[in-house]
């Protein structure tokens, strides 16, 4: 128990010191003790809400990928895999060629927020029978409706001619640069919903990737426990891309370095992936704007371009796959 | 020696090809939208009997049959149509897309020219490869003219900075090597993107708010087109920029696509730029 203390007090030492980099440091290092007028706009309109939005993102993919894991019962699982993000593309991209502004400045996040649920509603739809949702058939819906809408996606970038189509690839690889505070609470609230119902059911997210039967005895109903696991991963998975498009690699490989550290107990391991996700992209998106400024990378690549290699450390050095 | 002889005889030949006289091709196909424009600026417009699917300028090049898009044209639409030659660019279309109409025994013309300053060479070797050696002439001197004028009348007081914003959320500038980066210089300003390492960098706003441009550039604006939705874009950029002075003092400026192009509105393009600096 005493480990597990140590271990809870080194996660969230390292957590507050990402924040305090990612909001101090940067292209131009800020003092905080001797700010003037531009570097307070710098630091409360611009850096510290794209913290903020990297945070929720991180949080939403680490969390949603343990959870899918464990419902799905495959290592393979993420978040995108349920074909939310290619619904959500689908959507957002649809709007910026269309020149949608129905509902003005939030209009693409929404359109994306739309595109996830609608996508999400769908395949839970399809994965559905005799009363309940089906690991197998919502891995196949999800991969099969997946391939759909980013054919589509396709389709849709390679008719049109205009410049803002070409650019609404630069929205789905993902973007932090544009975050501002007006969008957050929105996206808090679903986060935060999301994150709570994974960690109040996460104790049956253990049961069930015992199998159906055995979290039967354990006294959980199997379709009950999915299916709010479900509407959960649906929920961060899309205010996650609304917030910022695509980011990949957190939902499918940081829930199996929380894994490496802390085996599958999913009442550590959902807000240990939480808190390493939100961490990976909080860095990953410092080391995009500071590296060769005025330029920024898109964090998501940098996100993979470090996790991956540690990942793979990590495989070749632990023994135990403990999934 | 005698080997020294030929060998040295077969490279010039080979290098220094004799320019014949080059007949007016009828059938001409285009595969890169600025060289569309300089075919019908040279008065090959009724000539062209395929274009590309972004080849939106002048209004008579959206008739034309099109052929496909600029780095995947259908080979099959190309060779169907028939064409005596195909122009072709190395910024936008594929060597391998060359090689293989070459294989087919299609003639084609590849233009070289990507920044201004080769400009009036590129439309002087392009009438030169097309039989319409004089106009071209006459065209290049024209643009040489008019470039001399705008750098000639340097404005007065220092270099402004400008900031040419391509793309506002996210936001993408023009770098350096692009077009617009020789027209800024041109135009006696300091382009605040210059020294970035893309083409079009996402340019970072805390970098902005540091380092302000004396005037923002945002294009292209096309309100016959898409209803100034390029205007409704940058409302969230520009309130975000709200503090600085360039903001608030209205020196942002939008304007057309005369600048996206290395084509016969490029010049047009230049001095629609040093007006807005001089507002």
């Amino acid at each position: 128990m005493n480990s597990m203390k140590t271990g809870i007090f080194f996660i969230i030492l390292v957590f507050s010191a990402v924040l305090a980099a990612s909001l101090f440091l940067g292209p131009s290092v800020i003092n905080p003790f001797a700010m003037d007028g531009t570097t307070k706009v710098i630091l409360f309109s611009i850096r510290a809400p794209r913290v903020v939005v990297a945070v929720l993102m991180g949080t939403a993919l680490g969390a949603s990928g343990a959870v899918l894991q464990g419902i799905l019962r495959n290592p393979l699982a993420d978040p995108y895999i349920l074909g939310i993000s290619s619904g959500a593309a689908l959507a957002a991209a649809s709007g910026i060629v269309l020149g949608l502004s129905v509902f003005g400045t939030f209009t693409i996040p929404v359109l994306a927020f739309i595109g996830a649920i609608v996508t999400g509603g769908i395949v839970g739809i399809l994965g559905w029978r005799r009363g309940g949702l089906w690991p197998e058939r919502l891995l196949l819906a999800g991969v099969g409706l997946s391939f759909l809408f980013s054919a589509l996606l396709m389709l849709l970038l390679s008719l049109s001619t205009t410049e803002g189509l070409r650019r609404a690839t630069l929205w789905i690889f993902g973007d932090l640069s544009m975050s501002d505070w007006s969008i957050m609470p929105y996206g808090l609230l679903f986060v935060a919903g999301g994150l709570a119902v994974s960690l109040w059911r996460a104790k049956a997210l253990n049961a069930l990737i015992l199998g159906d039967e055995l979290t039967h005895s354990l006294g959980f109903s199997p379709h009950r426990e999915r299916f709010l696991l479900f509407v959960a991963v649906g929920l961060m998975t899309a205010a996650s891309v609304a917030l910022g498009g695509m980011i990949g690699f957190i939902g499918l490989l940081v829930p199996h370095i929380a894994r490496f550290f802390l085996g599958s107990d999913n009442r550590f391991l959902v807000p240990a992936s939480a808190v390493l996700g939100g961490a990976l992209l909080c860095v990953a998106d410092l080391i995009g704007r500071s590296l060769i400024p005025p330029m920024e990378l898109p964090a998501g690549i940098i996100t993979a371009i470090i996790g991956a290699p540690y990942f793979l450390y990590l495989l070749r050095k632990k023994n135990v796959l403990s999934f | 020696m005698f080997k020294w002889s030929v060998t040295a005889m077969i490279i010039f030949i080979f290098l220094f090809p004799v320019p014949c006289r080059a007949k007016t091709p009828e059938r001409i196909i285009s595969l890169a939208p600025n060289m569309t424009e300089m075919l019908f600026a040279l008065g090959l417009g009724d000539r062209v009997v395929g274009v590309t699917s972004f080849c939106d300028y002048p209004p008579e090049a959206r008739k034309k049959p099109k052929v496909g898009g600029m780095s995947n044209p259908s080979l099959e639409a190309v060779v169907s149509l028939k064409p005596d030659i195909v122009v072709m660019t190395t910024d936008g279309n594929s060597k391998e897309f060359e090689e293989r109409l070459s294989s087919l025994h299609i003639k084609t013309y590849v233009s070289r020219a990507r920044r201004i300053r080769d400009l009036a060479k590129g439309i002087r070797d392009l009438g030169a490869a097309l039989g319409v050696r004089e106009k071209a002439d006459r065209l290049a001197a024209d643009y040489k003219a008019r470039l001399e004028r705008i750098e000639a009348l340097k404005p007065a007081g220092p270099k402004k900075k400008v900031l040419f914003i391509v793309w506002p959320d996210p936001l993408i500038a023009a770098g350096p090597g692009t077009v617009i980066d020789d027209a800024i210089k041109i135009a006696g300003g300091i382009n605040l993107a210059g020294r970035s390492i893309a083409e079009y960098p996402k340019y970072s706003l805390e970098a902005i708010l540091r380092d302000p441009p004396d005037l923002i550039v945002i294009g292209p604006d096309m309100r016959e087109q898409d209803s100034g939705s390029i205007r409704k874009l940058a409302r969230g950029l520009l309130s975000r920029l709200r503090t600085l002075p360039v903001v608030k003092n209205h020196k942002v400026f939008y304007v057309s696509d005369d600048l996206y192009r290395l084509g016969p509105r490029t010049i047009r393009g230049i001095e629609e730029l040093r007006r807005v600096m001089d507002e």
